[in-house]
Formats: structure tokens, C-alpha cells, sequence
């Protein structure tokens, strides 16, 4: 069987990650919530570490916590005056969804443990190797996913960009009229 | 440490975003829940990948475009709730109901 040994890190890291997102949703501040994130990101960095999944470690550092994370931060901090953190953040049906949401987890945790998966012999590639391999599958057989998410991350750039630009253009600055000039009269 | 583990953390996860993503009445919240539902999915991926076919290469193609898919949502989402604050001055959502009949 091809399992993990380390159960410490496990626990640490699950930890890590769950308590956090835990305060992410029930923290009243929101600026709070944002950084409390971080944690959480570099939690499930760190579950990616134990899977040898070495790319996505990384990845993970810096698209989620590097790039979405201060994209976050930012419309956060553009917004953070209209929400009064003094009130409750949540709004009526936080505790039957709260109930349903832990039923329906227990459930999926319940089928998940008792299923009997069938763990696969084969070696887990060192991280060059692997690295290498992504690689090449994305250059070669993998090419058009590839593109296609390119090419959506672009349009969705560019829509945001035109989403969140403000429709009325600024009135331009009046030009300085020649009298307005300092003058330039060489001594 | 086995499949079910990872597995069962991640479901864990999931169900916290969703929880979130259902209960919280700030918009840019809901878009932070969100993002926890889809790292979620891509524990489940790379669980899958590491415990089950370590040697095939789809789930991490995967991941990476549910990755790039993440950051493309979060741009988009957040102008749009950028655009939001400034039309209605909130970003409540249970007080954004034009479209409610």
C-alpha cells in the first residue's frame, strides 16, 4: 500500500487549514476573514507537500496566496466602510445550513472512510521529474486545455478590467494656455 | 495517512466554503468562501492523482486549469462587486434585489 506515513504534518496541517477556514466564515471582520485566509492557503500548501505534489506547492504559494489573495485584500479594503463589523455577518439561515452543512459533511465522511480504495503501487516521481513531465504534457498532449484556460484567463482579465473601470471617462485636464507659461527667457 | 483522509479533509473544506458562501451577507465574503470550495477541489484532485494514478497526467492538468479558473473567477467576481458599491453604495447581498419580482 502507497500511503502517506507522516501523520503528524497530516493532523498539522488539516488543522491548519480547517480551523482557519472556520474563522474565514465566521469572523465578523472582514478584513479579518481576508488575512485569516492566508493560513488556510498555506495549509492546503502544505497537504499539496505531503502529496508530493511538488508543482503545486508552489503554484499554490504564489497564484493563491501572491496573486488572488492581494487581489482580495484589495477590493476588501475598497469596500470595508460600507459593512459594520459590530453587526452579525451572516444572515438568518446561518444555523440550519450550519446544521445541514455539518449532516451533510458527516455523511460524505462517513461514505468516504468506508469505502475500500484500491491504493495504486506505482512510484511517486521525484519532483524534477515530475515538474519535467507537467511540462511537457502541457506543451505537447495536454496543449489545447492549456491554451483554452490561456485564453479565458485573458478574456477574464480584460472584462474585469472593462467591468471595473468607471463608465464616465474623466474630464481632461484644460491645457495651459501660452500666458500661463513660466517664463523661459534665456538671461 | 491514507486516500480517505485527505478526502475527508477536503469535504471538510468544501462544506465550510459552502457554508460561507451561503450564510455570509457580504459579497466579497461569499467570493472568499468560494475560493475555499474550489481549493477544496483540488485537494480531491491531487489526492485522487497521488493515491490512484500516480502516473497519469490528467489531474494535475486539472488543477491547473481549476487554478487558473479561481483566479479568472476572482478578478471578474470582484469587479463586478467593485461596480456594485458603486452603483448601490452596499455590498450586502440580501439588499441587492432588483431582480427580485
Amino acid at each position: 500500500m502507497n500511503s502517506i506515513d507522516s501523520h503528524l504534518p497530516f493532523l498539522i496541517m488539516s488543522a491548519l487549514t480547517l480551523g482557519s477556514a472556520l474563522v474565514v466564515v465566521r469572523v465578523r471582520n472582514i478584513v479579518h476573514a481576508g488575512f485569516w485566509l492566508l493560513p488556510c492557503f498555506l495549509g492546503v500548501a502544505g497537504l499539496y507537500a505531503l502529496l508530493q505534489a511538488h508543482f503545486f506547492v508552489v503554484v499554490q504559494v504564489l497564484i493563491y496566496v501572491g496573486a488572488i489573495l492581494v487581489l482580495m485584500l484589495f477590493a476588501l479594503m475598497l469596500t470595508q466602510d460600507v459593512m459594520n463589523p459590530n453587526k452579525p455577518q451572516t444572515n438568518r439561515m446561518s444555523l440550519p445550513i450550519g446544521v445541514f452543512c455539518i449532516v451533510f459533511a458527516a455523511g460524505v465522511a462517513a461514505i468516504l472512510t468506508g469505502h475500500q480504495w484500491v491504493n495504486s503501487n506505482a512510484v511517486i516521481l521525484p519532483a524534477n521529474v515530475q515538474t519535467r513531465q507537467l511540462g511537457q504534457a502541457l506543451i505537447g498532449e495536454y496543449a489545447l486545455p492549456f491554451e483554452i484556460a490561456s485564453v479565458l484567463l485573458l478574456a477574464a482579465l480584460v472584462g474585469a478590467i472593462v467591468l471595473a473601470k468607471s463608465e464616465k471617462e474623466p474630464a481632461p485636464l484644460p491645457l495651459p494656455t501660452l500666458a500661463a507659461l513660466p517664463d523661459s527667457k534665456p538671461e | 495517512m491514507n486516500l480517505s483522509d485527505f478526502l475527508v479533509v477536503s469535504s471538510l473544506l468544501f462544506m465550510i466554503g459552502a457554508y460561507g458562501a451561503f450564510t455570509r451577507k457580504n459579497a466579497i465574503a461569499v467570493i472568499l468562501s468560494i475560493e475555499l470550495m474550489l481549493n477544496a477541489a483540488n485537494l480531491n484532485f491531487l489526492s485522487f492523482w497521488r493515491f490512484l494514478h500516480p502516473s497519469s497526467m490528467e489531474p494535475q492538468i486539472f488543477v491547473l486549469v481549476g487554478i487558473t479558473l479561481a483566479a479568472a473567477e476572482a478578478a471578474v467576481g470582484l469587479a463586478v462587486i467593485l461596480n456594485i458599491y458603486r452603483d448601490f453604495g452596499t455590498i450586502n447581498v440580501d439588499e441587492i434585489s432588483l431582480l427580485k419580482g
